[in-house]
């Protein structure tokens, strides 16, 4: 059997969600947390382009994959700036301090 | 004016008045004054964005959608996203004219006026994306200003630890809708929703994998249970005004994102109406459970929007599985109600939060007890607070009621018992949760003044007025509920007409 390249981008796809997912579900410092995020929506990034190639429209698929990273960098600043709020307010970066709300 | 130019203007305004709105009131602020131009700016921007929708209104219910093309992105106003138009400028106008005593003289009060103009533009768009990719952009601009928001207050613990939780559930929701659109896109080529709806005849397993990913991507937003862990904390966390949007129009955006979503998936599954009406009983009870034993009057709030989710889902699940206009129509009501009912509660449980705690600089959450004897002092705010939680109970007189009546008698028009007992479980719900909502009402007129009270400081009339407002629309709606018929009818049968084309629910 040989690798394909849409069959390795599939495979790398589920790769990145799965650490992605894996890392959101383990880690307790907030700034992993926000790698793990990253790392998902670049596996959702990759998915849109191999997409556009499965469909044959590579140039729509690099389009919204571009969009998307436009979008997710907003996103990662806010996290980050939290991040930065929460070390001041709380002194630390760890999230079993963040459950003072509870139920 | 000419439909194409109204849209153009309805987009455009808010998202340009947005940094005109942060830079007049940061120039001053910098000048030494207020942030004054930014609170009238945004009151001013929303009420002008009144005339396109005005024009825009009158030409989608009398001449069908408008549509608009910008490049290869392709916008359609119709009667959904005129619904949703209609509510987020009309509430986003009151929430401003609320916040400019709430909010005045908070650190980065431009900045909040800013966002919550943006928000408000988002939404609008959000309503009119005629294209998967183009829904997700604006629901994506929608949650990052909200994140924002809800951690407005970025010296509070609590605001922050919401915000975190809100961005991180948010983000991972985001992040398997875009999956779930990468596999709509491999399929069919296509990311228009009318090309899709065409494209998807029968359900393949990547079809599938697609419609339960927007499920649960857009769910997050939507707070389905058991995704809507970061609501109660983001809606009791924010400044007040903010809660009204986030529970008013915010999640319900969510949920007509969640549902145009779906319906260019209508007909690859036939099970999409039974998923909505498993989760809407779901949100009905965990929400009016877990409302019962909150002590803080904004959490408690919290939790009654994650069941009056669940009516509305039931509603339109009925739509969905059934075809049954009836229940998409009784759901845009309640939908629009909600926002009018919750607008008004969060608004007055503001007005008093602001007058027994913030204006004295403390930033302690509004506890039931806080409200004893409140409506000696304060007669108009506690007025309000009380119709808009016996309306959200569904007491009779008041709008809350008829929409829940319009769901209820559209579950027993699909004549299958499955749905007729979940109807009859969500009356039962509708009354347990006048078991939270009551006693509030009894504590503020039957109470002795609590010293929080006697000591809290009188309500603006600014903050007032908005009260009043919401107050009389939500009693006009009770006893007039058909004047709402002229957008939720068209809007229902629009609705109604993407779902019907994939084979009816067979069984529940």
């Amino acid at each position: 059997m040989s690798l394909s390249l849409p069959l390795l981008s599939a495979v790398a796809v589920l790769g990145l969600l799965g650490i992605g997912l894996l890392g959101l579900l383990v880690t307790r410092n907030l700034i992993k947390v926000v790698v793990g995020m990253q790392v998902l929506v670049k596996g959702a990034m990759l998915a849109l382009v191999l997409a556009g190639k499965l469909s044959g429209q590579i140039q729509t698929g690099q389009t919204l994959a571009l969009t998307v990273i436009v979008a997710d960098t907003i996103v990662s600043v806010v996290a980050l700036a939290f991040a930065v709020q929460v070390r001041r307010q709380f002194g630390t970066l760890d999230l079993q301090a963040l459950s003072t709300l509870r139920r | 004016m000419n439909p194409t130019l109204a849209l153009t203007w309805l987009l455009v305004l808010p998202l340009v008045a947005s940094p005109i709105i942060y830079l007049a009131g940061r120039i001053n602020v910098r000048l030494g004054a207020t942030a004054a131009p930014a609170r009238w700016l945004s009151a001013l921007t929303l009420a002008a964005a009144g005339i396109p929708l005005w024009y825009l209104g009158e030409a989608v219910l009398s001449g069908g959608p408008v549509d608009m093309g910008v490049g290869t992105i392709s916008l359609r106003m119709d009667g959904v996203g005129l619904l949703l138009a209609g509510t987020v400028t009309v509430l986003t106008f009151l929430v401003s004219i609320f916040s400019i005593p709430y909010m005045a003289g908070e650190e980065g009060e431009e900045k909040y006026y800013a966002l919550l103009v943006a928000m408000a533009g988002a939404m609008v768009g959000l309503g009119c994306a005629n294209d998967l990719f183009n829904l997700w952009v604006w629901f994506e601009v929608m949650t990052v200003t909200s994140f924002l928001l809800v951690a407005f207050y970025r010296q509070q613990r609590g605001a922050l630890e919401a915000g975190v939780k809100y961005l991180v559930q948010s983000a991972v929701g985001s992040a398997l809708v875009l999956i779930g659109i990468a596999f709509v896109f491999a399929q069919t080529g296509t990311l228009n929703l009318q090309q899709v709806l065409a494209a998807s005849t029968h359900s393949t397993p990547q079809m599938l994998a697609a419609g339960a990913l927007f499920l649960i991507g857009f769910g997050v937003k939507t707070a389905m249970v058991p995704l809507h862990t970061w609501l109660p904390d983001a809606h009791s966390q924010a400044p007040s005004g903010i809660s009204a949007m986030l529970s008013g129009v915010v999640i319900e955006a969510g949920l007509i994102a969640m549902l145009r979503a779906l319906g260019c998936l209508a007909p690859v599954s036939s099970t999409w109406g039974a998923f909505i009406l498993a989760f809407g009983a779901l949100n009905m009870v965990v929400g009016n459970l877990m409302a019962l034993r909150q002590t803080q009057v904004k959490r408690m709030f919290a939790y009654s929007s994650v069941s009056h989710m669940g009516y509305m889902l039931i509603g339109f699940g009925v739509a969905v599985g059934y075809g049954i206009a009836n229940g998409a129509a009784g759901g845009f009501f309640h939908l629009f109600n909600h926002a009018l009912m919750k607008g008004l509660a969060f608004m007055a449980a503001g007005a008093l939060l602001y007058s027994l705690h913030v204006a004295r600089g403390s930033h302690d959450s509004l506890t039931l007890d806080d409200l004893n004897g409140a409506a000696n002092r304060y007669p108009i705010t506690a007025l309000a607070l009380s119709v808009a939680v016996l309306a959200l109970g569904g007491l009779p007189p008041l709008s809350g009621f008829m929409s829940k009546w319009q769901i209820f008698v559209a579950g027993f028009e699909t004549r299958n018992a499955g749905v007729e007992a979940l109807v009859i479980f969500a009356a039962l719900n509708s009354v347990l949760s006048l078991a939270y909502y009551a006693p509030l009402v009894n504590r503020m007129y039957r109470h002795e003044p609590s010293p929080t009270v006697a000591a809290g400081h009188n309500v603006s009339f600014l903050m007032a007025a908005p009260l009043v407002v919401l107050t009389l629309a939500v009693i006009v709606l009770g006893f007039w509920p058909g004047l709402m018929d002229f957008i939720t009818h068209p809007a229902a049968v629009h609705f109604v007409s993407i779902f019907s084309g994939g084979p009816a629910l067979a069984q529940f």
